[in-house]
C-alpha cells in the first residue's frame, strides 16, 4: 500500500512543474455558475477547495460577539457525525491534507487543500464537516476557551501591532456592525452556548449564501458534485445579508489610547471611505495608496520618509481596504471582502519619545497627499509598478481562486484583470481627483498603544512642539521638513480622546461609548 | 529545449552539458532537474527551469547568519547587514535601486537566520538581466555613509521593538542564552537589545563584516522559474566574474556538552497565558547520518496533532492550547525546541512533567509501524505540496544549498527519512533527550 502511494506521489511530483503560472490559461472543463468557480489545471497534483459563506461577525447576535468565529472554529477544529476531531486529524495526517476556516466581518471561508491522490476520501470528510458538523461539547469547550484566550491573552498582551489595528477598528466603527473584532469580545464569547453555535450554523451556512471554488488537478464532474452536495445538504436561508448603516461621522481627530506596558508605541490611523473594488474610484485610489504607502516595500512615501530618511521605526504603510498579509508573503489575503471599506495608515512601533513626532509626520504627509496629489512622474512610476506587481498576486492556484471568488462578491471582473484594464486608462488627474474626493486629513480615528498613556494624551492635547531624537545628524533638507512636522497642529477633539487600560479593551462592543 | 529538459530525458543522476552539471534523480523527492555551474571565484549558481511563463525567482544566498557573530558585543550584525544591503552603491543609490525594483514590479525582500542570509526577488522573467545587474552590483560595490548606517540602526531597533511585544520572543531569547555558553546560537538572530542600541557606534565593524562574508565563495545564486539556463550562465559570468573571493574563515566557538539540567523563569508585564519552553541540543544537519532525520520524525511523533501527547494535553485534558516542537536544520548543533502554552497557570508543572514523561516513553517504547508509516507519508506529502510556485521552490532549494551547497542533498535527506526505524528513534531520544541535557524556561504573567 505504501509502495503504491509513493509511486503515485512520484508521478504527481514530476507533473508539478506544470502548476505555477503555466497552467492558468487552461479552459475550464466545467463552466462556472452563480455558486461555483473552477480553475482546472490537469497538470497540478494539488487541489484547493474554498467554500465561502456570506456570513461573518456582522451576524453575531447582540451580546454574543464571537459566535460566527466560534462556529467556524467548530468546523475547522471539530469533527463530523462519524469522526471525532481526533479521528479526523488522524485521517488527514498521512496525506498532509488541511481543512481550516477563515473569518472576517462579512464572509467566512472554509479552506481545504489535499494532494489529488486522496481527493475522494478527503472530500467525503470535508462534505460531512460542512453539512453535518459534530458540535461535540468537548470541542466546544476547547474552542471557546481558545477564542477567549485569543482576545484576553493574545490580543491584549502578545501583539501590540494587532492590538493597535483592532483598537482603530473599535474607534472607527463605534455603533456599527463592524465594531467588534472578528474573533469576538470577551463577554460575548463567554456568553455563547453550544446551542447558539448549532443555530448559527443552521441559519448562516445555507444553500443560498455559499460560493464554492475548486482549483488544481481535480477530475471533471468534481466541482459540480460539490456544488450539488452543498445545495442539497444545506438548509435554505431565512434571511439575507444584514443591512449595513453608514459608519458614524468622525469628529475631528479622535484618539483612543490603549494603556499597557509597551516597549514602543504602536499607532494606526484611519477613517471609513465609500469606495470598494466595486467602484470606479477604487482603481485611481489604488495608485495613490501604492505611492503613499505600499505594504512593506520602499515604494511608499511614508516608508521612505519615516524609516528610510529618519530611522523612526521598521515600517509605515497605507491601505484603501481592509488588508491582512497572506502568510509569509507581502500580498493581500483573499476572501476577506467587505461592502464597506476604510483608509488606514499603519505606523509600526516607534520609540516612545518619537511617537508624537511620527504621528504628526504621518498626518502632515497625508495632508500633503490630499492637497498636492501625485506628480505625473510619480503617477507613471506607480502605475507601472502596480501593473507588474499585481501579476504576482496570483502565483499559486489557491490565491488565484480566492481572488476569483472575491470578484464575485464585488460583482467585477477578475481583480488582477480589472487592475490591468482600469489602470491603463487612468491619468494623474483622475488619481488626484479621486484622492480629493475620498481622502482627507481632518476627521480621523487614531489608535495608540503605549505605556504612559496619560502623558501622551496630554502631549497631544497641548499641541506643543515634539522634536525627534535621531541616532545621527540628518541632512538640512530633512531638518527643514522637520521644522514643519515638529509644530504641525493636530486637530485633536478634546471630547473624543480616551485612555483605556488594555484589560478593558474588547470586553464588549460598548467600551468606547461607556467612557 | 533547455538544459533542464535535456536532463529530464536523460533520466540520469549527473549529466555534464557544456560545463554545467544537471542534477536530477528519478526517484528523488525533489521533482525538478537542477542545473549547476560555478565561476572561477567560487560563486555557485543553481537553477531550475519551470513551466511558469513570465515569472522568475532569484535568490542570492550568503552563508552567513548570526552564527558568524562571534565577537562579544556584536550580536545582530548579520541581520543588520541585511538591512544595509539596501543602502546603495555608486552606480545604484538607494533611490535608484528602489526605482528599478519598482519599475519591474518586483516582490523583493530579504531575511536572516542563524546560518544564512537570503536576498530574494520574484519578478517578470523579462527582467532577468536587470536583476542580475542590480544584485551583482550591490554584492560587489556596496557603499553607505556612516549617517545612513546610524539611521538604519533605528529601523533595526524598530524591528526588535515590534517583535518583543510578543512574549515568545523573550522566551526564545532566554532559552538560547541558557542553553548555550559559548556558541553564537546563544543569542537570537535579531541580537541583544544592548548590542542593537550600540550599533550606531560601529560603522567600521559593519564594513569589516561585509568584507569578510559578502564574497562569492561564501555565496550562492538560486534561480527558479521561466529561465533560459544558457542565458543565465552567460549573464552571471558577465556580471559576477570580477567579484573577489576571500579566505576568511570565522572561528566558531565549540560548545561543550551540557551535563546538568538548566532552568529559568521570566515574567511578562502584560496579560498572557503562561508558556513553557524546552531546549535540547541536537546534531548539526547532515545528509549522511540517520540521527537528525530520526529526530525530525520523533518531533512529529511527539507533537503532531495525531500524537498521543497532543491528544492528551490539547484534546482530552485541554491544559494547553499550543503545543509544538522540533529543530531547524542547522550548520552547528541547534536546539530542539518545545513550546507549550498552558491554559491554567496552576498546571504549568503538570504540563512540564507530561512532556518529560512522553519523551521518556519514546526512549523505551518502539513506535508502531502504522504510526511510523503515516508520519513518513505526512512528511513527504507536506514537502511536495509546498512546491507550488517559483518563489517557494527557490526558497526550499536555497535552504538545503546553504547547508551543503549540493542540490542532491534534499533527495538524500528524504531517503534518510524513509529509512528511519523505530530503533533509530529510540536511540536518538535516549542520546539527545537525557534529563541532564535539558534546558527549560517558563514565562508567567507578572504578579502570578
Amino acid at each position: 500500500m505504501m509502495v503504491a502511494r509513493r509511486v503515485g506521489l512520484a508521478t504527481a511530483l514530476t507533473a508539478l512543474c506544470a502548476l505555477a503560472v503555466g497552467c492558468f490559461g487552461d479552459e475550464p472543463v466545467e463552466p462556472d455558475t452563480d455558486t461555483r468557480v473552477g480553475l482546472q489545471y490537469p497538470g497540478s497534483p494539488l487541489v484547493t477547495i474554498r467554500i465561502a459563506f456570506r456570513t461573518g461577525s456582522v451576524d453575531d447576535p447582540a451580546g454574543k460577539n464571537g459566535l460566527n468565529a466560534l462556529t467556524a472554529l467548530m468546523l475547522g477544529r471539530g469533527g463530523t457525525q462519524t469522526m471525532s476531531f481526533g479521528e479526523l486529524t488522524t485521517a488527514l495526517y498521512p496525506w498532509s491534507a488541511s481543512i481550516g476556516t477563515q473569518t472576517d466581518k462579512e464572509v467566512t471561508t472554509v479552506i481545504a487543500q489535499v494532494h489529488r491522490d486522496h481527493l475522494e476520501p478527503f472530500y467525503e470528510i470535508l462534505r460531512d464537516l460542512i453539512l453535518a458538523p459534530r458540535f461535540d461539547p468537548s470541542d466546544f469547550q476547547r474552542n471557546q476557551e481558545f477564542l477567549s484566550n485569543a482576545v484576553v491573552s493574545t490580543l491584549r498582551g502578545n501583539d501590540d501591532e494587532e492590538l493597535g489595528k483592532q483598537a482603530l477598528n473599535v474607534l472607527m466603527y463605534e455603533g456599527h456592525p463592524y465594531v467588534a473584532p472578528s474573533t469576538g469580545t470577551e463577554l460575548g464569547i463567554n456568553a455563547i452556548a453550544l446551542n447558539d453555535v448549532r443555530e448559527f450554523h443552521r441559519q448562516h451556512y445555507t444553500r443560498d449564501n455559499f460560493l464554492v471554488g475548486v482549483a488544481g488537478g481535480f477530475p471533471s464532474g468534481f466541482l459540480a458534485q460539490v456544488e450539488q452536495d452543498l445545495a442539497e445538504g444545506l438548509e435554505p436561508a431565512t434571511q439575507g445579508p444584514v443591512t449595513l448603516p453608514a459608519p458614524r461621522t468622525l469628529e475631528g481627530v479622535e484618539v483612543l489610547i490603549v494603556k499597557k506596558q509597551a516597549i514602543a508605541t504602536a499607532m494606526s490611523i484611519g477613517f471609513p471611505i465609500e469606495v470598494s473594488r466595486a467602484d470606479d474610484d477604487f482603481y485611481p485610489l489604488l495608485i495613490a495608496q501604492s505611492y503613499f504607502g505600499e505594504h512593506r516595500t520602499f515604494n511608499g512615501l511614508l516608508m521612505n520618509k519615516m524609516r528610510g530618511d529618519r530611522g523612526l521605526n521598521y515600517g509605515d504603510y497605507a491601505y484603501i481596504e481592509s488588508f491582512i498579509q497572506d502568510g509569509g508573503s507581502r500580498l493581500p489575503l483573499p476572501n476577506i471582502p467587505r461592502r464597506q471599506q476604510f483608509f488606514s495608515i499603519w505606523i509600526r512601533p516607534v520609540p516612545h519619545h518619537n511617537a508624537h513626532f511620527a504621528l504628526r509626520q504621518a498626518l502632515l504627509e497625508l495632508e500633503t497627499l490630499v492637497t498636492d496629489g501625485l506628480t505625473p512622474e510619480d503617477f507613471e512610476a506607480t502605475r507601472e509598478f502596480l501593473l507588474n506587481y499585481s501579476k504576482l498576486y496570483v502565483q499559486t492556484a489557491s490565491r488565484r481562486l480566492g481572488y476569483e471568488m472575491d470578484s464575485r462578491f464585488y460583482e467585477t471582473g477578475f481583480y488582477v484583470d480589472e487592475i490591468q484594464e482600469r489602470l491603463a486608462g487612468l491619468t494623474v488627474d483622475d488619481v488626484n481627483a479621486a484622492v480629493r474626493r475620498h481622502l482627507q486629513h481632518s476627521n480621523l480615528a487614531v489608535a495608540v498603544v503605549t505605556t504612559d498613556a496619560e502623558a501622551f494624551r496630554d502631549q497631544l492635547l497641548s499641541n506643543q512642539p515634539s522634536p525627534p531624537t535621531y541616532n545621527t545628524t540628518v541632512s538640512d533638507e530633512i531638518l527643514a521638513e522637520d521644522e514643519a512636522i515638529v509644530a504641525y497642529e493636530l486637530a485633536i477633539n478634546p471630547e473624543r480622546i480616551l485612555v483605556v487600560p488594555v484589560e478593558e479593551m474588547f470586553r464588549s462592543v460598548e467600551l468606547v461609548r461607556s467612557q | 529545449m533547455t538544459h533542464a529538459r535535456m536532463c529530464v530525458v536523460a533520466v540520469m543522476v549527473v549529466a555534464v552539458v557544456t560545463g554545467t552539471a544537471c542534477v536530477q534523480e528519478p526517484d528523488g523527492i525533489f521533482p525538478f532537474p537542477a542545473s549547476v555551474f560555478e565561476l572561477e571565484n567560487g560563486l555557485k549558481v543553481v537553477s531550475v527551469a519551470l513551466d511558469s511563463p513570465g515569472i522568475v525567482a532569484y535568490y542570492t544566498v550568503v552563508r552567513t547568519g548570526s552564527r558568524n557573530e562571534v565577537e562579544e558585543g556584536f550580536s545582530g550584525y548579520a541581520h543588520f547587514f541585511e538591512h544595509m544591503m539596501f543602502r546603495g552603491t555608486e552606480q545604484y543609490s538607494t533611490d535608484a535601486y528602489q526605482a528599478v525594483i519598482k519599475q519591474m514590479g518586483a516582490d523583493a525582500n530579504a531575511f536572516t537566520t542563524d546560518d544564512w542570509t537570503a536576498y530574494h526577488i520574484v519578478a517578470s522573467s523579462d527582467s532577468l538581466e536587470t536583476i542580475i545587474d542590480i544584485e551583482s552590483d550591490r554584492f560587489q560595490n556596496l557603499e553607505y555613509s556612516e549617517d545612513d548606517f546610524r539611521t538604519e540602526a533605528g529601523a533595526i531597533l524598530g524591528e526588535y521593538n515590534l517583535n518583543f511585544s510578543n512574549p515568545v520572543a523573550l522566551l526564545q531569547e532566554r532559552l538560547h542564552d541558557r542553553a548555550y555558553l559559548f556558541h553564537p546560537y546563544k543569542h537570537t538572530t535579531l541580537g541583544l537589545l544592548a548590542d542593537i542600541q550600540d550599533m550606531p557606534n560601529h560603522y567600521d565593524y559593519s564594513r569589516e563584516f561585509y568584507d569578510r562574508y559578502y564574497r562569492p565563495n561564501n555565496s550562492l545564486i538560486v534561480v527558479v522559474g521561466d529561465v533560459d539556463q544558457a542565458e543565465l550562465e552567460r549573464l552571471v559570468r558577465q556580471y559576477y566574474a570580477e567579484w573577489e573571493e576571500s579566505d576568511f574563515e570565522p572561528t566558531i566557538p565549540v560548545e561543550p556538552p551540557q551535563t546538568r539540567l538548566r532552568t529559568d523563569e521570566v515574567t511578562w508585564p502584560n496579560p498572557t497565558l503562561p508558556f513553557v519552553m524546552f531546549g535540547y541540543r541536537v546534531p548539526a544537519f547532515s545528509d549522511q547520518s540517520i540521527e537528525m532525520p530520526a529526530l525530525d520524525v520523533l518531533s512529529q511523533l511527539l507533537f503532531s496533532e495525531t500524537s498521543p501527547l497532543f491528544q492528551k494535553l490539547y484534546l482530552e485534558e485541554q491544559v494547553v492550547d499550543v503545543l509544538d516542537g522540533g529543530a531547524v536544520d542547522s550548520r552547528d548543533a541547534p536546539l530542539f525546541t518545545i513550546i507549550a502554552r498552558v491554559t491554567d497557570p496552576a498546571r504549568i508543572e503538570y504540563v512540564r512533567q507530561a512532556i518529560v514523561d512522553e519523551i521518556d516513553r519514546m526512549k523505551v517504547e518502539p513506535v508502531d509501524d502504522g504510526m511510523l508509516a503515516a508520519t513518513k507519508s505526512h512528511m513527504r506529502y507536506q514537502f511536495a505540496m509546498g512546491l507550488d510556485n517559483p518563489g517557494g521552490i527557490a526558497r526550499t532549494l536555497s535552504h538545503y544549498l546553504q547547508l551543503t551547497e549540493d542540490p542532491a542533498t534534499v533527495n538524500r535527506v528524504y531517503r534518510l527519512y524513509d529509512a528511519v526505524t523505530a530503533e533509530d528513534i529510540m536511540h536518538a531520544a535516549t542520546v539527545y533527550f537525557a534529563d541532564t541535557k535539558r534546558t527549560v524556561v517558563t514565562l508567567v504573567q507578572e504578579g502570578e
